[in-house]
């Protein structure tokens, strides 16, 4: 009888192993094998908007901001862009990429104004680089979620491809009393895509483990008028083209977004 | 023995268990009949490859029912099945241009739908990319579906029964705009049309009349350049020279290239015999007229596509072979197959 049982226990063993043993194979390719425990952080990168380049103000929704070289007077009702694919430098040269990240920065939700990269590995980063607009690939690659999901209202339907900035408002300067820039282009000589960083220069951005280091950043949206003339002549801008390239290069290339301080 | 026998049934009954899942993961084609996304012999690699989206039944059957469902346009009238019919080769019902919500006229003819998994872009113009964001267009735009994501997503997110459909098919407690574009995705990819009398000729399995064979002697001599053979269009966009006043520009509107003017997407003439009326804006109804105008009178414009002003005129006897051998791509299976019809 003991036998018996011995022996069932083993076809039962042998009954399990077999039951998983062709389980579909689709489990998640790692996107980071690291062989060791590797101690991780968090970052954030907190966004105050500011308006005007001497006497500063805050750059507030619903609030007339008149712009310093156009002199328009502009309310804006809406103030969104893309920041993409976070990338951290070390004194030593090596790199973290941060996998997935996608943020939609909107002026009216201010929970989208602190964007937080987890699991960054600990360390001393000199550098951090990112990118103003979502990368080609993801403006060809079907349906996506998060950030980037249709239901944001920042893709072109109809021309496929991310929205990258969206602008709009009204203003007494303006023919129609309003003004709309969705700006965006990811290929060809429309390719507004520009890698910015953050240098933090002497003063590195230190990762602590299960700690949370903060850059604090002021962004100026009124780069945009850089080369761009006033709302007087130019109200609209509904596709990737030279009006797109001529604003958003003004915001993207320039000074536009400044490191104020950093707390660790 | 009576061990023995007890081990075999359990090992058995085992690896049955284990394996039974993976019935319904996609597979490179085997030539046993089994469900699911199969490339034809004949066929290239498809630009859609299921990326994070791999096909089930489940998905494939909620895609089917979001495209018969006018729970997806504005005022709940209009599905995707209103101008792309089953028996009509999933075109409209041979209307030039489509009705939206509210009777309103779309602008442009609404094209055959076939063998979209080997499309890399979408519409006349060429304006959308990818296959899963293609419904954005005729959902959104006011003069089809007139709907908005938001507004969709809302209504789906109400209803239970979608609720439960997109919990089996994908997993999901919310009913995401990715999961929606995926889940028709799943559907428009398998109207695949392979099995018409000119793939059967060309499988040797059926033979074709003198006039159909002459008539596709004379296609490939005249028409392959563009309506390359086996998906009988190259994706190119062309100006055929239809005319020099219509208000559409085509590919002009993607481009904004002066050079693009008037162009649109050279369209697949799989079901061409029942999908009448042609060319972007539906019009000419007869596929007679339509060798007249296309390839006899092509007029000179600054972009026509210098190849169709080259093409020597075809003679009366010449067009009714090259008709005879278009019907050959009619695609009865595909417009007969229940699989696809209205659920």
């Amino acid at each position: 009888m003991k036998s018996n049982i011995f022996i069932f226990s083993i076809f039962l063993g042998l009954f399990l192993s077999v039951s998983t043993s062709c389980k579909k194979k689709t489990t998640e390719p790692t996107l980071e094998p690291t062989p060791l425990a590797v101690e991780k952080g968090i970052v954030t990168i907190d966004l105050s908007h500011k308006w005007g380049f001497t006497n500063q103000t805050d750059f507030v929704l619903g609030t007339d901001l008149i712009h310093p070289m156009t002199n328009d007077t502009l309310n804006f009702t809406t103030f969104k862009y893309y920041v993409s694919n976070f990338k951290f430098k070390k004194a030593d040269g090596t790199w973290y990429t941060q996998p997935e990240s996608y943020f939609l920065v909107d002026l009216s939700t201010p929970s989208s104004l602190v964007l937080t990269i987890p699991d960054v590995p600990v360390g001393d980063y000199t550098d951090v680089y990112y990118t103003m607009g979502v990368d080609s690939t993801r403006n060809v690659s079907g349906a996506q979620t998060g950030a980037l999901a249709a239901s944001n209202l920042m893709f072109w339907n109809w021309n496929s491809g991310y929205v990258f900035l969206k602008a709009e408002g009204t203003s007494v300067n303006s023919s129609t009393g309003t003004f709309q820039f969705h700006l965006g282009g990811f290929s060809g000589a429309n390719n507004l895509l520009t890698e910015k960083y953050i240098n933090f220069s002497n003063n590195s951005l230190t990762v602590s483990a299960n700690h949370t280091s903060t850059a604090f950043l002021q962004v100026n949206p009124g780069w945009l008028w850089h080369s761009a003339p006033s709302v007087s002549v130019l109200n609209m801008i509904h596709m990737p083209g030279t009006d797109a390239a001529t604003m958003a290069l003004g915001f993207y290339t320039n000074n536009s977004i400044i490191l104020d301080h950093i707390v660790e | 023995m009576k061990v023995f026998s007890l081990f075999f049934c359990l090992v058995l009954l085992a690896s049955f268990l284990a394996c039974k899942k993976d019935e319904l993961v996609i597979k490179p084609y085997v030539e046993e009949e089994t469900w699911g996304f199969k490339i034809p012999s004949t066929f290239p690699q498809p630009d859609y490859k299921f990326e994070n989206n791999e096909q089930t039944r489940l998905r494939f059957e909620l895609g089917r029912l979001l495209f018969y469902d006018p729970i997806l346009s504005l005022n709940n009238t209009i599905s995707c099945a209103s101008c792309h019919a089953q028996e009509h080769g999933f075109a409209d019902h041979n209307v030039a241009m489509s009705t939206g919500i509210n009777g309103v006229q779309t602008t442009r003819n609404a094209p055959s739908l076939s063998n979209l998994a080997w499309y890399p872009n979408f519409m006349w113009d060429g304006g959308v990319n990818h296959l899963e964001v293609q419904p954005l267009v005729p959902l959104t735009n006011p003069l089809e579906m007139g709907e908005s994501i938001l507004g969709i997503l809302s209504k789906l997110n109400a209803s239970s029964f979608y609720k439960n459909k997109f919990k089996e098919a994908y997993d999901v407690d919310v009913i995401t705009d990715q999961k929606l574009l995926q889940a028709i995705a799943q559907y428009t990819s398998m109207l695949i049309s392979a099995n018409t009398k000119y793939d059967q000729y060309i499988a040797g399995k059926v033979d074709f009349t003198t006039s159909e064979k002459n008539g596709l002697t004379l296609f490939r001599n005249n028409c392959v350049a563009c309506h390359t053979e086996p998906l009988f269009t190259d994706f190119s966009y062309r100006n055929i020279g239809l005319d020099t006043i219509s208000e559409d520009l085509g590919r002009e509107l993607i481009t904004q290239n002066p050079t693009d003017r008037r162009k649109f997407k050279v369209p697949s003439l799989r079901n061409v015999a029942i999908t009448y009326p042609y060319m972007h804006d539906g019009r000419y109804f007869t596929l007679s007229i339509l060798l007249d105008r296309h390839i006899n009178g092509a007029l000179d414009t600054e972009s026509t596509d210098p190849f169709l002003l080259s093409v020597s005129p075809l003679s009366p006897t010449e067009k009714l072979e090259i008709i005879e051998f278009l019907k050959t791509l009619t695609d009865f299976y595909l417009i007969g197959d229940p699989q696809f019809s209205q659920p």
